[in-house]
């Protein structure tokens, strides 16, 4: 009878903890319990990285090996692409000086921090950083990889540490864009979500012209998920995607900055009677050993600005 | 006494579930250190204690996730009636009812923060999370108990008589 007395009072102890919590009154102890465990896990964390790399060499040696050969083709690939991008860099700061004018975000302002601590849910795919609101960090901020790509979003923010979605979290999704190259001859592509912004071209207004080459950016919706880790949603059927394609925000909704690298597709799923395509997409970062990262704390989302 | 150590203990499973653990994850998931330790506890030292020691392990295992405060304290409150019931039992093994405990711990903790993180307005596909999440947890963490449970064993002494089910079995029912 005292146990059943006991789970009963436990129950209803939870529940009411779990409303608190949700209103953001028990914030402070978790900030304290994150400063007081924050040094062990670091020290912990340092000490079974090598560990954890005899494990993956172990469990994923197969595909280590084939990763190794793939990667050794998209270098090869990557590098004569450089060779084209150098030039084409140059040439857009001839122009740049010409019109005095900047395409890049110099204005864009990042706050490095270490990762703390990893959520064990299997259910979830969350960071802690060890940056809070006392740095400026504030839920819904962009955060990035140390290379620039994306990684997710801050999802809540304690005075001195932040908890991080990460974009292969069930709960993320990002306004998407693949960059394709072509589209098949008279191909009309559709459009989700509100115009794309006026320097970018509009393939709703302009279908490609018959045998033309021209590139089309086709949106879609990058959502997380506990198997794939990413998967593109949304896309128009007849959309020329292909595996490789390039994959960043596209800045609808205003959450996060347009052209931030996401990933790359790695499969097509064909749905030919579906009214949408999906992809499936290898994030560029590498999101299971994230050990610094960048908020982007100049980036205002839109649910953060005011009306 | 025995509770401070409970709370150091409890404490580090919690940081080592954050840390270390995620690095290792067979079948696609991590050990949860705490609720094998809390199960244990349960097991080996008897209900009385792990009335007062699962709470412990909750609170820390909720102050060092994303979870919402009192997610685990839900979670792992199955672990006490399960461990009475297991004191019921009528085999004369040590090891196998800890194992059983934990396997329908973990069972109950996988639906609990699922039905938990639903309610709290998180995405979940209730299918993928059963078949590639919970099933796993449960075969996971039964397999990582031997290594709370024999330290815990070794260094705790005897139950007394009347925690045994078999004795209370062999009574005049």
């Amino acid at each position: 009878m005292r146990v059943v007395w006991w789970f009963a009072t436990l129950t209803v102890v939870s529940f009411a903890t779990i409303i608190l919590s949700e209103e953001d009154a028990l914030d402070p102890f978790k900030n304290v319990a994150l400063t007081v465990s924050a040094p062990v896990d670091r020290v912990v964390r340092d000490a079974a990285s090598p560990l954890s790399d005899i494990y993956d060499g172990i469990t994923d040696r197969g595909d280590l090996v084939r990763e190794n050969e793939r990667l050794r083709e998209e270098v090869e690939i990557l590098q004569a692409q450089l060779a084209d991008q150098q030039e084409v860099l140059l040439r857009i700061a001839e122009l740049e000086d010409a019109l005095e004018v900047k395409s890049t975000r110099p204005e864009d302002q990042l706050l490095v921090a270490s990762v703390v601590a990893r959520d064990p849910s299997p259910l979830k795919r969350s960071i802690a950083i060890d940056r809070g609101q006392g740095d400026g960090v504030d839920e819904g901020m962009v955060v990035l990889s140390r290379e620039g790509s994306l990684i997710g979003t801050v999802s809540h923010a304690f005075q001195d540490f932040a908890w991080i979605r990460l974009i292969s979290d069930p709960d993320s999704a990002v306004n998407a864009q693949v960059n394709t190259t072509t589209l098949p001859s008279g191909t009309e592509v559709l459009t989700l979500g509100t115009p794309a912004p006026s320097d970018e071209p509009d393939p709703s207004a302009t279908p490609a012209p018959s045998g033309a080459a021209t590139p089309v950016p086709v949106h879609g919706v990058a959502k997380g998920d506990l198997r794939n880790e990413l998967v593109l949603e949304l896309l128009p059927p007849e959309a020329p995607i292909e595996s490789g394609s390039l994959v960043v925000t596209s800045g609808l909704g205003g959450n996060y900055p347009p052209g931030i690298l996401i990933g790359s597709i790695t499969t097509v799923e064909p749905r030919p009677q579906a009214p949408f395509k999906k992809a499936f997409v290898k994030p560029s970062a590498g999101l299971s050993g994230l050990d610094t990262v960048l908020v982007l704390i100049s980036f205002e989302p839109a649910r953060l600005s005011p009306p | 006494m025995k509770y401070a150590v409970a709370v150091i203990l409890a404490w580090a499973f919690a940081v080592l579930d954050v840390s270390a653990m995620p690095y290792l994850h067979p079948l696609g998931v991590s050990p949860d250190l705490v609720l094998i330790f809390a199960v244990c506890w349960a097991i080996v030292r008897g209900h009385d204690e792990a009335m007062i020691v699962v709470p412990i392990c909750a609170v820390m295992q909720d102050l060092t996730t994303s979870d919402p405060v009192g997610t685990s304290l839900l979670g792992l409150a199955p672990i006490v009636p399960l461990a009475v019931a297991v004191r019921l039992r009528a085999i004369e093994s040590d090891f196998l009812p800890a194992a059983a405990t934990v396997m329908g711990a973990s069972a109950f903790y996988g639906v609990i923060s699922m039905m938990v993180l639903g309610a709290t307005g998180q995405e979940i596909a209730v299918f993928h999370a059963l078949f590639r999440v919970v099933l796993p947890s449960i075969v996971i963490n039964a397999l990582f108990t031997p290594l709370i449970f024999l330290p815990m064993l070794w260094i705790s002494p005897p139950p007394p008589a009347w925690l045994q089910g078999s004795t209370r079995l062999r009574s005049s029912i």
